[in-house]
């Protein structure tokens, strides 16, 4: 485990913490309403300033509060090509199945590899301190995910090379 | 005339009455706008102590003149030079001392200010990460495919020149987070949050 | 201290609750319904529902003496709940004239008004008209910039103050003429007609105002605002600035409501899931303390020992310094989730000596001052 992501964890963890105070909020732009300001971004007082957790240049965190939801970014570690393109499919993976995550966004937010969504609903039906759980699991588990994909791919390529020059030999 | 495409047209916008043109300039009444110079010259001092070792004293008087209201053209220079001198005094103080420091800060005249103050720029700090990043992608990227980050030089340069070298900058923000949470709790991030008068 | 006597009512959020004036019935808005019920024992029995509202209900309150409800809703509408001779309740319907959600409401203590905030940015001052007889309301609409997220009444029955999302606490007239005397010259102000500003507070951060309250006496004015903070404002007179403006900034996440137990003693509660105190006068004031009891549950320590090696793995993994993954479902407070409403349950010569808190979680819990 590297040195920094321990500090890197728990300042993402406090600062969700402090930012899934949440409330039932109609709206104020249009009638019997009740949508997530962040999103809509249609009062700029009930907009909270985002923040941005990072560890280094690669990976970091967006948590953007609002008066009833808070939009959560997460930008996934990508060394080289291999991960970018692995990156990608896997969040595409999770994206497309968005509805089975409850918290997770459609679209991540320009920047960022995944976004998550969570109003006030969310903090409602689950413990709060879960979900934050569930978020920094996530992070971790991620980039380990990455990783072995990764080492996976090489191992299957060098397979698939040594079979392709065995006839030469 | 056929350019318009009137169903993009936000028309919350048009009306001044409507929760979208709500001022957020009404929430910082007591904001008086600070110059380039008068930043510049606040440096030079704080500067002084640094260099005389006294970094507490220069923290502390850094975060007590935190630019808020800077003037409208004037409002990024004074403060990317001020979380600079920020940066600056963090660096110089050590791991060890982090935890007596901020003791010591917190529990003086108007401490827990100074310490949302100093979260303010920690986030801040981190944040400029990512802008500097996204920043030097659409620079040195040339379209957003090649996504190669550490092999263009151009841009860990630009990050690196602004504090001190890519992951060290960033774990010294982390630390001083940690630090300063296990103090002033969850409470302070709300404020960073919340408060209006950003840095 | 005895411990605080807890009503795990249902699995929903409680966005507010009443309770009648001998407190053997307990109103709870739950979704689209305002649930009754009523106490049996040491439980509260489900009695009766009121259906009527087809939004989230935001605010309900009863009448002490006359034993009315009200309710309110997101769907931008009030009702008066009156019993009717067969034992059920009938609904009026309450012209509110409002064109968003209504967030809260409160019964003045005289019991001839009450007042509901809105998303409109208004707040409409209600009270019934004899000849028509129907309930009315008049708007107060200037300054408000932004959603009324609270109400609270002066002892006097006239002033009314408001938080919202605008970042300031107000206090307002809301004398409507035929319906309320003259109320005795105060600090606030001598000649109050309607609509009159007679405060408008911003507190450093501007975040925004979650609750607001008057002291017992209606002489000084407390607010908490999601900077976690609570201010507490004493004016000096009309038109003058106040003699003392004193803001607590605390450690916690923010308090989302709170009460005045006594002239120097404030009880709030919020985000933090925990019910908390402060105490001050006009020289100052700090948090003091808590209501929820320390107590280490048994089998904690060996829990502890077993665990090592899973406290550091899930300080290195997830950053998070506390126990290992057998008991941390549970909070250590009382309410498993944040609390949105505190009321005084018990008075006792100008004293609160029980409070109840509403919360998100479910449950209604009643704790000794």
């Amino acid at each position: 485990m590297s040195q920094s992501l321990r500090p890197y964890l728990s300042c993402v963890r406090s600062t969700l913490t402090a930012a899934l105070s949440l409330s039932n909020f109609a709206s104020q732009a249009a009638e019997r309403h009740n949508v997530p300001e962040i999103e809509a971004q249609s009062s700029p007082e009930l907009l909270l300033n985002p923040l941005t957790v990072s560890r280094n240049q690669e990976e970091r965190v967006l948590v953007e509060p609002s008066v009833n939801s808070v939009r959560v970014s997460i930008r996934i570690k990508q060394a080289d090509e291999i991960e970018h393109i692995l990156v990608h499919k896997f969040t595409r993976f999770l994206t497309q199945r968005a509805e089975a995550f409850f918290v997770l966004r459609r679209k991540a937010v320009e920047g960022y590899d995944i976004s998550f969504l969570i109003t006030n609903f969310h903090t409602e039906e689950m413990l709060k301190h879960k979900l934050v759980d569930f978020i920094i699991q996530f992070m971790e588990e991620v980039d380990k995910e990455i990783s072995e994909m990764k080492l996976f791919l090489n191992a299957r390529a060098r397979f698939v090379a040594e079979s392709f020059l065995t006839p030469f030999d | 005339m056929a350019a318009i495409n009137w169903r993009t047209i936000n028309i919350d916008a048009l009306d001044p009455e409507s929760a979208y043109n709500f001022d957020l300039s009404t929430l910082t009444p007591t904001i008086q706008p600070i110059s380039t110079p008068d930043v510049q010259t606040l440096s030079g001092q704080i500067r002084q102590l640094l260099r005389g070792g006294n970094a507490e004293g220069a923290l502390r008087g850094a975060l007590e003149n935190a630019p808020y209201g800077a003037d409208e053209q004037g409002k990024v220079m004074p403060q990317a030079l001020h979380t600079t001198l920020v940066t600056e005094c963090l660096n110089q103080i050590r791991a060890t001392e982090m935890s007596p420091l901020l003791q010591r800060i917190y529990q003086s005249d108007g401490g827990s200010e100074l310490c949302d103050t100093l979260m303010k720029y920690l986030y801040k700090g981190m944040g400029q990460g990512a802008a500097s990043h996204t920043s030097g992608n659409v620079h040195g990227g040339g379209g957003g495919r090649n996504l190669t980050p550490q092999a263009t030089g151009g841009f860990t340069q630009a990050g690196g020149r602004s504090f001190g070298g890519g992951e060290g900058g960033m774990s010294v923000f982390l630390s001083w987070h940690e630090k300063l949470v296990e103090m002033v709790g969850p409470g302070s991030i709300v404020r960073v949050m919340s408060d209006r008068r950003t840095v | 201290m005895a411990a605080p006597e807890v009503h795990h009512l249902f699995h929903a959020p409680i966005a507010d609750h009443s309770f009648s004036a001998d407190r053997s019935t307990l109103a709870v808005a739950r979704d689209n319904n305002v649930e009754l019920y009523h106490r049996a024992g040491n439980a509260f029995k489900l009695q009766d529902e009121l259906r009527g509202h087809d939004k989230t209900i935001t605010g309900v309150d009863i009448a002490p003496r006359s034993g009315r409800i009200v309710t309110c809703s997101q769907d931008r509408n009030a009702y008066v709940w009156e019993p009717s001779q067969n034992g059920e309740w009938k609904p009026t319907l309450v012209l509110l004239r409002i064109n968003r959600a209504a967030t809260g409401v409160r019964w003045c203590p005289n019991e001839t008004k009450f007042a509901v905030g809105s998303g409109a940015r208004i707040i409409a001052v209600c009270y019934f008209e004899e000849e028509n007889d129907w309930w009315v309301s008049k708007h107060i609409k200037k300054p408000l910039r932004s959603t009324v997220t609270s109400i609270a009444w002066h002892p006097n029955s006239v002033l009314l103050a408001a938080g919202s999302t605008d970042g300031h606490a107000r206090v307002f007239s809301s004398f409507v003429k035929g319906i309320d005397e003259r109320p005795e010259p105060s600090v606030w102000g001598e000649r109050l007609p309607f609509n009159t500003v007679c405060g408008e507070y911003l507190n450093p951060t501007a975040g925004w105002v979650h609750d607001v309250a008057f002291s017992p006496s209606g002489d000084a004015l407390a607010f908490c605002a999601h900077d976690s903070s609570v201010t507490i404002v004493y004016p000096s007179g009309p038109e003058q600035p106040p003699q003392a403006v004193i803001s607590i900034a605390t450690q916690l996440l923010p308090f989302a409501s709170m009460l005045w137990s006594s002239e120097t003693e404030l009880v709030a509660a919020g985000y933090d899931c925990g019910v908390y105190r402060l105490s001050g006068d006009a020289n100052g004031w700090q948090l003091t303390g808590t209501l929820e009891e320390k107590k280490e549950r048994p089998g904690m320590t060996e829990q502890r020992e077993e665990s090592a090696l899973n406290m550091f793995r899930s300080m290195d993994l997830k950053g998070r310094s506390g126990g290992a993954a057998l008991d941390d479902t549970k909070l250590k407070t009382v309410h498993q989730n944040s609390i949105n409403t505190v009321r005084a349950f018990q008075e006792n010569g100008g004293q609160v000596r029980k409070i109840s808190t509403g919360g998100v979680d479910g449950r209604v819990v009643v704790w000794n001052v």
